[in-house]
């Protein structure tokens, strides 16, 4: 087994171990910790899969805003304990149950169809350059890109009209 | 890879780490006296070495000394894994960003070509972004773990700062990396070594100002330190802590400065090169090091000029500075860049 493919593996080991770590740790703020590092992991996955851009993205935008942005909203909350229900609804073990064999299932079938793609094709690997991956997003796929940055910029107006519509009566004197 | 390659590739990475915590107490030195001197008063002159006073240089060692033997306190409440973690994650993105900044050309030494960088990263820049975001989780997260209202409120307030920052500054850079061509660092500085006339600063202005201003903003430094501002939150993020814990918060805001400002001398000032000078061999090598590294200090010497001349921003201000101001502004000069690379003339 080659340096690489050991690195690989560990770090994907280390992605799905801190993923489970968010999923069950009862500190909100730690989870969130564990978020950081698994997406990190995966960026190191982007890393070998010779994806650096895709790597650097996904540091910026989830690690660096997205999650600081939950951090912030976490300690606002400045939850102490678990918030939730006390008991959950009685048909939630049934559901819970069916819902992890359903995913259990999925994962094998990716699992099973993938053993060709892990590392042993042949086929050179992607350069992960960024002009490439430019051109394609500004031909080939121009029509989506924009559509997505239209949709977004509807988010953002809602965003906006809804974070003022409760602040707009004030007087301007009391505005931060 | 035969040893001697191993060995190369550690020097690679290990020099710029090296050069920047061996001068780590100038900054500190130039800091505490560059303040004396603006306000007309000595500053620290009386610690040096073996009785000879040598213009106070002595008084970073001396603050070490003293930082180790203080007590560490954690406070009762307050998280100690987390407490303990949030000075070395700041310390941590602000060391490893040094790994893509090229300080010199790639040179021939015994039939090896060794090129001067840590990492050349095809994506160098953005790993900079990347890295050096990360350091808000270090402030955010002593502001939290220390239980303390003061503490909170600064953390918080770096969480919001750091993220309106950085849109304008990777904006800003944007324009850089378009007239390069590429997101590698070494590619931005082989655009700008053939002449003064290339140097980023002159034909993209207004995106330099725009990245110095928020790489202000990105170290914390005045005006932007709200997430400190010992006049309101006692001393923000890191009120509760002490003995080398502060000196880890103290030592990463210097790491982050020296790597801000050879960012910056990178981006728009030609990093290692000079025009009408070709580097070869070791010598080349020492040369251009040499040359990133006065064009470093010269930053450096404005980080501490502005701390001692601009009061604070209030926060309204600077959220007003950073959405109204510098994005527009930014945005205007990626425009700009994008009008010069069509044209031809870059």
């Amino acid at each position: 087994m080659s340096a690489p493919r050991l690195i690989f593996d560990i770090a994907g080991a280390a992605a799905v171990v801190f993923a489970a770590i968010l999923v069950v740790h009862r500190n909100p703020i730690k989870g969130l910790l564990a978020a950081v590092v698994s997406l990190f992991a995966i960026a190191g996955e982007f890393v070998l899969l010779s994806s650096p851009f895709l790597a650097a993205i996904q540091v910026i935008v989830y690690a660096g805003a997205i999650l600081v942005l939950f951090l912030f909203v976490l300690m606002l909350l400045n939850l102490d304990r678990e918030a939730g229900p006390e008991e959950g609804h009685r048909m939630q073990k049934l559901l819970g149950f069916v819902a992890i064999v359903l995913f259990a299932g999925m994962m094998l079938a990716a699992v099973r169809s993938s053993g060709a793609l892990a590392g042993s094709s042949g086929e050179p690997a992607p350069t992960g350059e960024v002009v490439p991956l430019a051109a394609a997003l500004f031909s080939q796929a121009a029509l989506p890109f924009e559509a997505v940055s239209i949709l977004l910029l509807a988010a953002l107006v809602g965003a906006f009209v809804l974070a003022r519509r409760d602040s707009a009566p004030r007087p301007p004197e009391e505005r931060p | 890879m035969t040893p001697l390659d191993w060995l190369i590739v550690v020097l690679r990475v290990m020099v710029p780490i090296l050069a920047i915590l061996m001068f780590l107490p100038l900054p500190m030195w130039a800091e505490r006296r560059g303040a004396g001197l603006i306000q007309d008063r000595p500053g620290p002159n009386r610690v040096g070495f073996f009785g000879v006073r040598m213009f106070g240089l002595g008084q970073p060692i001396a603050d070490a000394v003293k930082f180790f033997f203080k007590e560490d306190v954690t406070p009762d409440e307050a998280d100690p894994f987390l407490h303990t973690l949030a000075p070395w994650i700041v310390m941590f993105s602000a060391l490893s960003t040094v790994a893509v900044i090229p300080y010199g050309p790639t040179i021939e030494i015994a039939g090896r070509s060794i090129p001067l960088i840590g990492a050349d990263l095809p994506v160098g820049a953005l790993y900079i972004f990347a890295i050096a975001g990360l350091s808000v989780y270090g402030i955010v997260l002593a502001g939290w773990a220390s239980n303390n209202k003061f503490s909170l409120m600064g953390g918080l307030r770096s969480a919001a700062q750091v993220i309106s920052y950085e849109l304008a500054m990777t904006t800003a850079a944007a324009g850089v990396f378009l007239t390069a061509g590429s997101l590698r660092l070494t590619d931005v500085v082989a655009a700008q070594q053939t002449s003064l006339l290339r140097w980023n600063v002159l034909p993209q202005f207004f995106g330099f100002i725009v990245f110095t201003v928020s790489a202000f903003a990105e170290t914390n430094r005045v005006p932007f330190d709200l997430a400190e501002a010992d006049a309101e939150l006692v001393a923000g993020y890191h009120t509760e802590y002490s003995s080398f814990k502060f000196a880890a918060f103290f030592m990463a805001e210097y790491t982050a400065m020296f790597v801000a400002s050879a960012f910056i001398a990178t981006m728009y000032f030609g990093g290692w090169s000079l025009p009408f000078y070709h580097p070869v061999g070791l010598v080349g090598g020492i040369v251009s090091g040499a040359v990133l590294g006065v064009k470093t200090l010269v930053f450096l010497a404005i980080f501490i000029w502005v701390r001692w001349t601009l009061p604070r921003f209030r926060y309204d201000q600077l959220m007003t500075l950073g959405w109204k101001v510098m994005l527009p502004l930014a945005l205007a000069n990626l425009l700009w860049a994008a009008l010069l690379a069509l044209g031809g003339v870059l």
